[in-house]
């Protein structure tokens, strides 16, 4: 049907009783009466034309092809091989066919109806008022004066007192609110200067020195780590090399021996006798943001963090050359002890990880 | 005993009767069902978030089934046999498990993924219809507030599901989430060790990311939701200008039958590309990262893309660190590097976004409440603002990445890095300035066409061996042939076939529903009003 | 001893060749002209063979006798008479092991082109008979670590090996070579390589070696059997293995994930809009 709006100036609503009105005329008057104006409304095919039932078939057709593809999916679901198995290709195609057959069968759905939308509808074009702007100046005048009557009857104004017990009253109520979450949550970092320990403080292994292992445990010799090779410690204690001890994972490096010479006559004084003869082990954790700076490149000696590319100077301090770090990774002082095997001989002398306000 | 007759075709509009008598839903009823909605693609970009949210609703509480958000140790022996055997947390392993060992558990958790990325890419999208065509101004500027903070809080949603597979890469994204916590001045170690319970990582933080990831945020962005929803339903949606829309109506299809199917018909088609996506394409493959462990990480971590702007202005920002002393107290203070670019620079940017409406109305002296929006030459400095924002924005993001593009493209990293930082200071100023250009050069030609016509291709030779191109003049011209169109900042025919000179106009998608053709391109020419018959009969051809 | 020889060479390449120095030019012009000598039909050039005479290996075996003739022939201007190394050119390779000739030659990483940041993988220009017959010279001249022959990889009955090759592979590899295999960026145009086409005896060789960046793994660090499990590990779990998520996009992580919303998700979405939208 296709309805072009006669001129209708009065706008005196309809008689949606009288019998002689289509159904189309009494939608339309409802519309009007939202302050809607249909101004064209016109179906796109004619009814029963070529172009509609060519039209029908294609929605049809989507909604077909949905249910062909949900059903695909039911099959794939209950029969296809859906458990991982190392090396097989077939297993692999289960969640890609899975997508596939949603997919189309939800995509069928949207095309099916939106092509119902877009092409069996008639197309249509509304005006509506949007009665928009602020409220009268009478309602606003209204509602004003109202509200300023109920504060005036609350009479804060003259009973100062009882707007003053009031706030005082429920200030307290608000932080009683706050206070269990607070305090619930809060840890103290100070107390304990957990940021500045680590896994390798002798106090934490009955205060002997802390051996260094490898991450299944096992002490570390010398002659373990060859020459331009690096390892990555962990503090010889219960779960030492979990996330219990987050910051203490070290990397122990052998240096070629005029890399460790050069090492040797840089160190700080903070560093002084950390090394033990080419060997440095350096914080792993990133002083930036604490990323795992373990990119090690052996023949220029610079550890690359990964996360934002700081680049430490593993023969000077592991200082920062490179990057948003500031920090150099702090060393940890090392030996061999009797039996022959890597100990710390103290924890690290400057606290590990990222910075943060109450750190020197 | 009489059976009594039940005339079932009187049911509907019995029970219809019924609930009305109950509820008085006719008029309110009848006030939706004709609700008027412009129609426009760029009205549709909001609706892909919020179509993605529902996803996001649907998928994840599949998943909550099977998480256990817990760091207990335990020793995987699943059927991922690369892992067997190996020690992690029990979120990690149960998030194997409903990869692997839940039966089609691998395309839910992919869909939800690829769903977070599509409802935050859909968020940015729509931000940018918004701000560049100015819907933001008054009234809406409430609105713009709360779609500011859907994406904070998107944000914070996707930085909680992330983190929550306790995976190799998730964990470092969170250690340095932790390292961003320490890093703010007098606070950041006691907001640290109580957000972690004591150091990173601690024992409760999946947890309480558990909590916050399922019920919190979601809460949060559900109630926002509704309410931005709500307020575009009762401020009613802006619309383009052009023939016969004014400040005061909308011009559009009501709401039943054919806008609200063309909602349910998206609804379906975003769901449709999300599974696609989440069947095709592997996100987020936590098996081949491993368990988090302190030590272990891997070349090139990102996070997703909606956080890689922040970490490419950590990687970009230099080696700045404040240290000082006060007045003796402690062993003195640090404000670590870090601060900046994850703490100051995302404050900057919220509340920059949120203040906007403001002072660009206090800037231009504009009070007025606006319905009708603005193309974005019309309105150079603020789309050249819009698009200096997105250079900072896009040198961020890529430089988020910029390790993989050195290994991939064999650049060095540390120029990179150096690219990066220069690009971030020069770029925007340079984006400002090209899209000014722009702008003005489209306006300049729209005007050319109002002024002379449209160009069609018809070359005339003069009676003097001139060649000249005829120009159809959009509306009857002056005795220099000039049109007396006023430039209106609606859309202006370039092409002869948009004016009817070659059949039936109006294909593509770009430009309003009316055909421009019958309809003059100068708002009150003739005058416009909306009882005006002779206006309505333009629209209408 | 050739310094001056190639002066026509370094002539002609000087027209296009950027700010490198003067040696590394000259260098790479050495590189290039034996090596387009040698493919050019064997014409052979006479060097002094007998000029360090005096530190002569004594007794090389077949292999090797063949070996010093390619490496006479191909290395000797960077890597020396015997292959002791040539200040600014190329390091001493005595010590280095037959393990470094295969990978280093194996891959195609030697004889370099020229002078860069790193060498890159390529085609290799010997064949695997004449690698072996290099690399057995160099062990003979001054020993090294060698490839264990035979099988490099985990026994399949051990079930678990791949897991624990899984987890070394984290710890010790994935920093660099990213948890894919893909490779990764150091500092300053340095890479480490993908592992997509390295072999069992590559990977072998590679940490027995660490060449030029890679730290060494030595068989005190990686077991031969901890190497194995992570060769293991790589080939079978990361390279053989398809990924079960559909398309791995490269694993890249989140990068490509985001450029793939918005490439093919947003884009396939706004394009529905603009066909919703449209006035049919």
């Amino acid at each position: 049907m296709s309805t072009e709006t006669e001129p209708r100036v009065e706008q005196e609503p309809l008689d949606v009783f009288d019998p002689r009105l289509t159904r189309f005329d009494i939608m339309r008057e409802g519309a009007r009466r939202e302050g809607i104006e249909i101004v064209h409304y016109e179906a796109q095919y004619p009814p029963g034309s070529r172009a509609e039932r060519r039209m029908t078939r294609i929605v049809a057709s989507f909604f077909l092809l949905t249910g062909l593809a949900a059903t695909a999916f039911l099959v794939i679901y209950t029969w296809g091989p859906w458990e991982y198995e190392l090396g097989s290709n077939v297993s692999k195609l289960y969640t890609p066919l899975l997508g596939l057959t949603l997919g189309i069968a939800l995509l069928g759905i949207g095309f099916g109806i939106l092509t119902w939308g877009k092409k069996l509808l008639p197309r249509e074009v509304a005006i509506q008022d949007r009665h928009d702007g602020p409220s009268t100046t009478e309602d606003r005048k209204i509602t004003g004066e109202t509200m300023v009557y109920i504060a005036e009857e609350l009479g804060l104004k003259r009973r100062k007192a009882l707007g003053f017990a009031a706030l005082a009253g429920l200030a307290p109520v608000g932080l009683v609110a706050a206070a269990p979450l607070i305090g619930g949550l809060i840890k103290d970092p100070v107390e304990d200067r957990i940021l500045f320990k680590t896994g390798w403080d002798p106090a934490g292994n009955g205060g002997k020195p802390v051996r260094v292992t490898r991450e299944d445990g096992t002490p570390i010799r010398p002659e373990d780590v060859s020459v331009g090779g690096q390892m990555t410690v962990f503090p010889g204690i219960p779960g030492g090399a979990t996330n219990e001890h987050a910051d203490s994972p070290t990397l122990l490096i052998h240096l070629r021996p005029d890399d460790a010479k050069k090492t040797l006559d840089t160190l700080k004084p903070v560093n002084q006798g950390s090394m033990w003869e080419n060997f440095v082990a350096y914080s792993k954790i990133c002083t930036h943001a604490g990323c795992p700076a373990s990119l090690y490149e052996q023949q220029t000696n610079r550890l690359l963090c990964p996360c934002h590319q700081s680049q430490f100077l593993i023969t000077d301090n592991a200082r920062p050359i490179f990057g948003p770090a500031t920090r150099s990774l702090p060393m940890l002082p090392i030996e061999v002890d009797e039996e022959g095997f890597f100990v710390a001989t103290s924890d690290y002398k400057v606290a590990v990880g990222p910075a943060f306000w109450e750190r020197p | 005993m009489k059976r009594r007759k039940i005339d079932v075709r009187a049911i509907p509009a019995k029970s219809a009767g019924a609930l009305d008598d109950r509820f008085q839903a006719a008029t309110p009823l009848r006030s939706l069902l004709n609700k008027v909605f412009p129609d426009h693609w760029s009205f549709l970009l909001g609706e892909i978030a919020l179509f993605s949210f529902i996803v996001l609703l649907l998928t994840g509480t599949f998943l909550t089934f099977f998480y256990e958000p817990s760091l207990q140790t335990v020793t995987y022996d699943g059927s991922y046999t690369p892992l067997r055997g190996t020690h992690m947390s029990a979120a990690y392993a149960s998030s194997l498990d409903l990869s692997f060992d839940v039966r089609g558990g691998l395309i839910m958790r992919q869909m939800h993924h690829w769903a977070a990325l599509t409802f935050m890419a859909a968020i940015v999208v729509h931000m940018f219809r918004i701000f560049f065509t100015g819907a933001f101004r008054k009234p809406r500027e409430t609105n713009w507030i709360i779609g500011s903070l859907l994406f904070w809080i998107g944000f914070l949603a996707g930085f909680t599901g992330y983190s929550l597979p306790d995976d190799a890469l998730s964990g470092t994204g969170l250690r340095i989430a932790s390292a961003i916590m320490l890093s703010i001045p007098v606070i950041g170690s006691w907001v640290t060790t109580s957000i972690f319970d004591g150091e990173f990582p601690g024992h409760v933080i999946m947890g309480r990311f558990y909590i916050a990831h399922v019920l919190l945020i979601p809460g949060i962005l559900l109630a926002l939701i509704a309410v931005h929803v709500g307020l575009v339903f009762k401020q009613k949606h802006t619309q383009w200008p052009g023939p016969g829309r004014t400040e005061h109506n909308v011009v559009g299809e009501r709401m039943f039958p054919r806008y609200a199917i063309k909602q349910g018909g998206f609804f379906m088609i975003v769901f449709g590309v999300i599974a696609l996506m989440g069947g095709l394409f592997q996100i987020n493959p936590i098996w081949l990262f491993g368990p988090y462990e302190a030590f272990t990480v891997s070349a090139a971590s990102q996070p997703d893309w909606y956080v890689m702007f922040l970490d490419g202005s950590t990687r970009l920002f230099p080696a700045w660190e404040i240290r000082f002393d006060l007045f003796g107290w402690g062993d003195g203070y640090t404000i670590p590097p870090i601060f900046w670019p994850t703490v100051v620079l995302p404050g900057v940017l919220t509340m920059l976004p949120l203040a906007y409406p403001f002072i660009e109305a206090r800037l231009t002296k504009d009070k007025k409440a606006h319905n009708l929006l603005q193309r974005p030459r019309d309105v150079p400095a603020r789309t050249a603002l819009g698009a200096m924002a997105i250079m900072f924005w896009l040198v961020l993001t890529l430089s988020g990445g910029n390790d993989v593009i050195a290994d991939k493209f064999h650049i060095s990293l540390n120029a990179m890095t150096w690219a990066g930082r220069i690009g971030l200071l020069i770029l925007p100023p340079i984006a400002y300035y090209v899209t000014y250009r722009i702008c003005l050069g489209l306006q300049q030609h729209d005007r050319e066409v109002l002024a002379h016509g449209v160009e069609t291709g018809i070359i005339k030779r003069l009676p003097d061996g001139r060649f000249i191109e005829v120009h159809q003049p959009l509306a009857p011209v002056d005795e220099h042939g000039h049109g007396e169109l006023d430039y209106a900042g609606w859309v202006v025919p370039k092409k002869m076939n948009r004016l009817g000179a070659l059949g039936p106009a109006i294909k593509g998608f770009f430009y309003p529903i009316e055909k421009p053709a019958e309809a003059p391109v100068s708002p009150g020419h003739p005058p416009v009003s909306p009882i005006e018959p002779a206006r309505r009969e333009e629209i209408s051809k | 001893m050739t310094s001056d020889s190639p002066g026509w060479l370094g002539r002609l390449r000087r027209g296009r060749s950027g700010p490198r120095s003067r040696v590394r030019r000259r260098v790479g012009s050495v590189v290039r002209l034996t090596l387009a000598l040698t493919l050019a039909g064997g014409v052979y050039i006479v060097f002094a063979p007998g000029l360090a005479g005096a530190k002569d290996t004594p007794q090389l075996s077949t292999a090797a006798e063949e070996g010093k003739a390619l490496f006479n022939q191909s290395c000797i201007t960077c890597h020396g008479p015997n292959a002791q190394g040539v200040e600014g050119r190329g390091p001493s390779l005595i010590g280095v092991g037959a393990a470094s000739v295969e990978f280093q030659v194996g891959t195609g990483r030697m004889p370099m082109a020229r002078q860069e940041a790193q060498a890159e993988r390529k085609p290799p220009v010997f064949t695997d008979e004449q690698t072996r017959q290099l690399a057995q010279y160099i062990q003979e001249l001054g020993g090294g670590p060698q490839v264990p022959s035979g099988d490099l990889r985990a026994p399949e009955s051990d079930e678990e090996a791949i897991a624990r090759g899984g987890n070394l592979f984290r710890i010790n590899c994935s920093s660099c070579h990213a948890f894919g295999g893909g490779g990764g960026a150091l500092s300053s145009g340095k890479y480490a390589p993908g592992l997509g086409e390295a072999t069992d005896q590559q990977i072998y060789a590679a940490m027995l070696t660490g060449p030029q960046n890679m730290p060494v793994f030595g068989d005190n660090q990686l077991t031969p059997e901890q190497k194995k499990e992570i060769i293991s590990y790589i080939q079978e779990a990361l390279k053989q293995d398809r990924d079960p998520g559909g398309w791995g996009l490269g694993r890249f992580g989140p990068v490509t994930e985001g450029l793939a919303i918005f490439l093919v998700g947003i884009v396939a979405l706004v394009f529905a809009s603009l066909w919703i939208a449209g006035k049919s």
